[in-house]
């Protein structure tokens, strides 16, 4: 069962445009990164899922039911995060998420157990001040809170943990995994080793495309075989190897670059018959960094 | 809806606003009938220097009257007053966001609109209220309010020209995206309608001349004579609500 699925999407600001042609869908209880540089068109697509931004063609759909712009009733299955998470000053946390469970017509009992429960899950429990003088890792935290208040069936974050120190990033990561027994995330980033940690499928957004989707996995059979590095011993076998296959580059003090990983066992009979001395034969980890650099064309 | 008609509560009393304007209507309130009390006294201080320029001043009379005269005259500038603090009411929120969390929740814009709403409109009449009620109140001590005439109506008719800019304060609220768009678009709205007043023809039906409340109190006019005024304001309250709910339901976020 598909929870989120957007067809042939197409934005554009006035000129700009944002979003060609962007396709993909979200199956349910999955953990779904949604991968792109800065101003690559994340947000805007986010916005355009909670129809907060009109789309230019294309439909997008919540659990079966599509998207509207304006006042759209798909938002009542919702959990959202903004990049930066605004609240009522005057408010202190649990006074804004009593709010949040009126607004959404829950029960005053149920309210007000699930807000101390949620303020348990993200540590802001005993913090009594109001919202005024929260720093943004703390309006991050009630930005998570306030997202899970009305057990969504879909939670939309966005760029949920680049204002967070190393802790509270592992934190949040942790409760994003915890929440897929309940609801399906997505979530946006450019923060790749977020998407290594905990995402089930990705999809990478590259000049308004989906230039790459599918389970990590599967995504990452489609990076070409990792490149090897060889270094030998003496700089003269280094020159003597490079004259005979001037494909290899040259990555440091003796040591040579293999792009084209297949014409290893070649370059290895080579070295062997003429008995060189190796110090390092290493393969380098295929990581969505390089797949990144790789689509993005860098 | 309910729900944020208690969090702009929650919001007018912790950011001050309410107590703000609670303030000044009290005062307005306080000064029409004090100003009245007072003239006798200024005229009689002043009467030294009046003569030295020529002026001569005799025992000035004060009634109800002057009070009211006053409270006529002071009830605009309370109005200006109110629109200046309430214009950032929802163009605050456009600007940090706020609405964001609330609307991605499944709350309707129509919620978020009718509770702004409901609650400008109710603060205008409670805090006009308030002032009515302290002025009335200390002419009915100090003097008799029996002398003006028609008092009901034409404070009601005051009341609903605030209620008739409060109504372009929130249709300019629902297109604009910042508070000093509101003002100019509120203010040249009521400003423009002010000046057309000045031909006869116009002044019969435009709001503006709901202002006027003393010609009805010196019985210079009758309660009938407005009705054109009172329907035209009506429509134009109506309209403005109408525009309002339409174009909050397509506003950008």
């Amino acid at each position: 069962m598909k929870m989120l699925s957007l067809s042939h999407v197409a934005k554009n600001f006035g000129e700009k445009q944002v979003l060609r042609d962007v396709s993909f869908s979200v199956p349910e209880h999955t953990v779904f990164g949604f991968v792109g540089q800065n101003g690559a068109g994340k947000t805007t697509a986010m916005k355009m899922i909670l129809g907060l931004l009109p789309v230019n063609s294309g439909e997008i759909t919540v659990d079966g039911m599509p998207v509207r712009y304006g006042n759209t009733p798909t938002n009542r299955f919702i959990g959202y995060l903004p990049d930066v998470p605004e609240f009522y000053p005057y408010m202190t946390p649990s006074e804004y998420l009593r709010f949040c469970g009126e607004i959404s017509g829950m029960p005053a009992k149920e309210t007000k157990s699930r807000c101390e429960e949620l303020l348990r899950l993200v540590g802001l429990e005993k913090e009594k001040h109001r919202i005024k003088g929260f720093s943004r890792g703390m309006k991050q935290r009630l930005g998570v809170a306030q997202a899970l208040f009305g057990r969504p069936k879909l939670l939309i974050c966005d760029e949920p943990t680049s204002a967070l120190d190393p802790a509270g990033r592992k934190e949040l990561l942790d409760i994003l995994t915890a929440a897929k027994e309940e609801t399906t995330v997505l979530f946006s980033t450019h923060i790749l080793s977020d998407v290594e940690h905990i995402c089930d499928e990705m999809a990478f957004l590259h000049e308004g495309k989906i230039a790459l989707k599918g389970s990590l996995d599967e995504v990452r059979k489609l990076k070409k075989a990792s490149a090897v590095t060889v270094e030998m011993e003496y700089p003269e076998d280094t020159k003597a190897l490079r004259q005979a296959f001037p494909f290899l580059k040259a990555a440091g003090k003796n040591s040579l670059l293999l792009e084209e990983a297949e014409r290893l066992p070649e370059l290895l009979h080579w070295i062997a018959d003429r008995r060189y001395p190796v110090m390092r034969i290493e393969r380098q980890e295929a990581d969505l960094e390089d797949l990144f650099m790789e689509v993005v064309g860098k | 809806m309910n729900a944020f008609l208690k969090k702009e509560w929650m919001e007018w009393n912790r950011t001050g606003r309410s107590w703000i304007l609670m303030l000044v209507f009290v005062l307005f309130g306080i000064m029409n009938p004090a100003l009245a009390k007072l003239t006798p006294w200024l005229m009689e201080a002043l009467s030294d220097s009046l003569a030295d320029t020529g002026l001569v001043t005799t025992a000035v009379q004060v009634d109800a009257m002057t009070s009211w005269a006053q409270f006529y005259k002071n009830i605009p500038i309370g109005l200006i007053i109110f629109i200046l603090i309430v214009s950032g009411n929802f163009t605050a929120e456009y600007e940090k966001g706020t609405l964001i969390p609330v609307i991605t929740k499944g709350l309707s814009r129509w919620s978020v609109l009718a509770a702004k709403a409901v609650f400008l409109y109710g603060s205008w009449t409670v805090l006009y209220a308030v002032c009515f009620g302290i002025t009335y109140g200390y002419n009915a001590y100090f003097w008799d309010n029996g002398i003006a005439g028609n008092l009901f109506f034409a404070a009601a008719y005051t009341w609903v020209f605030g209620i008739w800019t409060v109504a372009l304060l929130i249709f300019f609220s629902a297109v604009s995206k910042s508070s000093s768009q509101v003002l100019l678009g509120t203010g040249g709205a009521a400003l423009g309608v002010y000046l057309l007043s000045v031909f006869p023809k116009l002044d019969a039906f435009l709001p503006a001349r709901l202002l006027r409340g003393l010609d009805l109190l010196q019985r210079a006019k009758s309660p009938g004579d407005y009705h054109a005024n009172i329907a035209a304001a009506g429509l134009m309250v109506l309209l403005c609500m109408v525009l309002s709910v339409g174009c909050f339901d397509r506003k950008q976020l």
